[in-house]
């Protein structure tokens, strides 16, 4: 009904600008892949560099180690305080609002209260533990390579799986009544009334969810990088935080963005899948 | 919920499942919180004994005197401040028209135009950050408060044009067809009728930029390395990074850092949820 015209000018001043902002940095980090700190240009010998060092395949275990670990427990613990929060109970507004707590909260200051809870010897996690028992002696949970990871991935569960809790919980909600009714005519328990009603009803909001999750697990390094910066011995190493060592302490700006490129690749592909899922559901996608 | 009329009831968890559930999960939420706030009004001595003690028989403000008196810490705040400001309302007076114009027009290339927008939301940060770093540095903005809210827009401008587009389409289209038949333009119709009825919209819109903003880590490590510009969570990880963390300041400091977020969150819980469930990640 409008004329074409009008709509690009109202849309265009916020193109240029991410244009400014995003195509054209993701065209120069290409250009920069192949060429050197001085600009001449290398050919792949960024990427042959990069893909030979030792830190690389570790910062690809520990990655993809990092992405499961999180997702999986969010998505269980989220989809679990969900259902929790959809029961009629008194207080309910007031247990939905403390869960979403942890997601609020800036996450360096996640990092800060976890790594002192943590403290080797000072730490309250540790007393809890070594007090009834559970463990001899404190645990160096930050400094062990075998527990620092489990510690991390830990943290990222606390800080996000509020998020699903209130997006299933929306969707749960959502759940036309009379689902619900034929449930209960055929007899249902509440189990049975979450396995074959809740869960299937809520099934393409959780896929949506996990590849948002994907996604921001690779995007948000804060609570690695503030407490360990990818140490101690690489065992924290992902490769968000690879880049930026490379980049800012090695001032390797070139293989830097080699792995830039890769990673960017991987990460688009999620994205797609995401955008895909989200179109295959018209009524969520609009 | 309509479970009064019905004579078959709905099963439901038992009672003390639920009380079980809710109390371990309001624990788990709440506890690092208390625990940082305990810890903000300790004595270094009460700080490092063992066991811990629950509550100071004197607590202290020694630590938030610190923070706030002989620290970099409230020009950090006002920092944080002016640069979330800036690119929340820099990013929402694009996104207004961005949107109205993905919400009311039909054009070529609209459908992928909105699929770059979304990218561009999802985007990792990691993926673009040495570019960003290398311009930056030639534009001369690194260490200023408008390379920060630019680099910021990245953020906070997919997102706000992504949920406000979705708000615009809830708005009767009828509205502005009357009014064009009495003689507004476009624009009129947009700050006359759309903007005024999204005002819910906008809100949960600038909360929600505010916050991710405020929180951001990444950038403001990168870009702002001069303590003229620095934002607080840098103030904040900085504390923690020397060899010698002096954890009831660091405590202190991030009780200082969320309190304006806590209060901004839950003054303005509803909008929060209502918005981010409606546009933010549609699903």
């Amino acid at each position: 009904m409008q004329k074409q015209s009008t709509g690009y000018l109202f849309i265009l001043p916020a193109l240029m600008v991410l244009g400014m902002l995003i195509a054209y940095p993701v065209a120069y980090t290409g250009l920069l892949s192949v060429t050197d700190n001085a600009g001449n240009f290398v050919g792949l010998e960024n990427f042959r560099r990069v893909l030979a060092a030792r830190a690389t395949p570790i910062a690809f275990w520990n990655t993809l180690w990092w992405v499961l670990g999180s997702i999986i427990f969010q998505v269980l613990f989220g989809v679990m305080a969900a259902i929790l929060l959809n029961q009629n109970f008194k207080g309910r507004a007031i247990v939905r609002s403390v869960t979403l707590v942890p997601w609020v909260v800036p996450g360096i200051v996640a990092a800060t209260t976890w790594a002192w809870m943590l403290h080797t010897e000072f730490g309250i996690i540790n007393y809890m533990l070594t007090a009834p028992g559970l463990i001899d002696k404190p645990i160096g949970w930050l400094t062990n390579g075998n527990t620092v990871m489990p510690v991390m991935i830990a943290i990222n569960i606390w800080k996000m799986f509020p998020f699903v809790a209130i997006m299933v919980l929306a969707g749960l909600q959502s759940i036309p009544n009379d689902l619900y009714e034929a449930a209960r005519i055929d007899g249902a328990s509440f189990w049975e009334e979450v396995w074959y009603v809740m869960l299937p009803q809520v099934r393409s909001v959780i896929v949506a969810i996990t590849l948002l999750l994907v996604i921001w697990a690779l995007n948000h390094i804060t609570i690695i990088y503030a407490i360990t910066r990818g140490g101690p011995a690489n065992k924290t190493l992902i490769t968000p935080i690879q880049i930026f060592r490379t980049a800012f302490d090695g001032m390797q700006f070139g293989q830097a963005a080699a792995l830039s490129v890769m990673f960017f690749g991987v990460a688009i592909v999620i994205v797609f899948i995401y955008i895909r899922t989200l179109a295959s559901n018209p009524e969520e996608a609009q | 919920m309509s479970g009064k009329t019905s004579k078959l009831t709905r099963p439901g968890l038992p009672g003390w499942l639920i009380l079980v559930g809710s109390v371990l999960l309001v624990l788990v939420c709440l506890f690092p919180f208390w625990w940082m706030v305990v810890s903000s009004v300790k004595t270094l001595r009460e700080l490092y004994t063992v066991p811990p003690i629950w509550w100071p028989d004197t607590p202290t403000f020694q630590n938030y005197s610190n923070v706030l008196f002989q620290s970099n810490i409230p020009r950090y705040f006002l920092n944080s401040v002016i640069v979330s400001a800036g690119s929340t309302g820099l990013a929402l007076i694009l996104a207004i028209f961005a949107s109205y114009g993905f919400a009311r027009f039909k054009f070529k290339g609209k459908p992928l135009l909105q699929s770059l927008v979304l990218v561009a939301q999802l985007l990792p940060t990691a993926a673009i950050i040495v570019p960003l770093f290398i311009t930056l540095r030639f534009l001369g903005l690194v260490n200023t408060y408008w390379g920060l809210i630019l680099v910021y827009m990245i953020i906070t401008l997919p997102l706000s044009v992504w949920m406000l587009t979705s708000y615009f389409k809830n708005i009767p289209v009828e509205l502005e067809e009357a009014a064009i038949i009495d003689g507004a333009s476009r624009l009129e119709c947009l700050f006359r009728i759309t903007l005024p009825l999204s005002l819910p919209g906008i809100a949960s819109v600038m909360v929600y930029a505010f916050v991710t903003t405020w929180n951001e880590f990444i950038f403001a490590l990168c870009f702002a390395t001069d303590s003229s510009v620095k934002t607080l969570p840098i103030g904040l990880a900085e504390f923690s990074t020397e060899f010698n963390t002096d954890w009831g300041a660091v405590m202190a400091a991030s009780v200082v850092m969320t309190l304006p977020i806590a209060i901004l969150f839950l003054s303005m819980q509803r909008l929060f949820v209502g918005g981010l469930t409606a546009g933010a990640t549609k699903g």
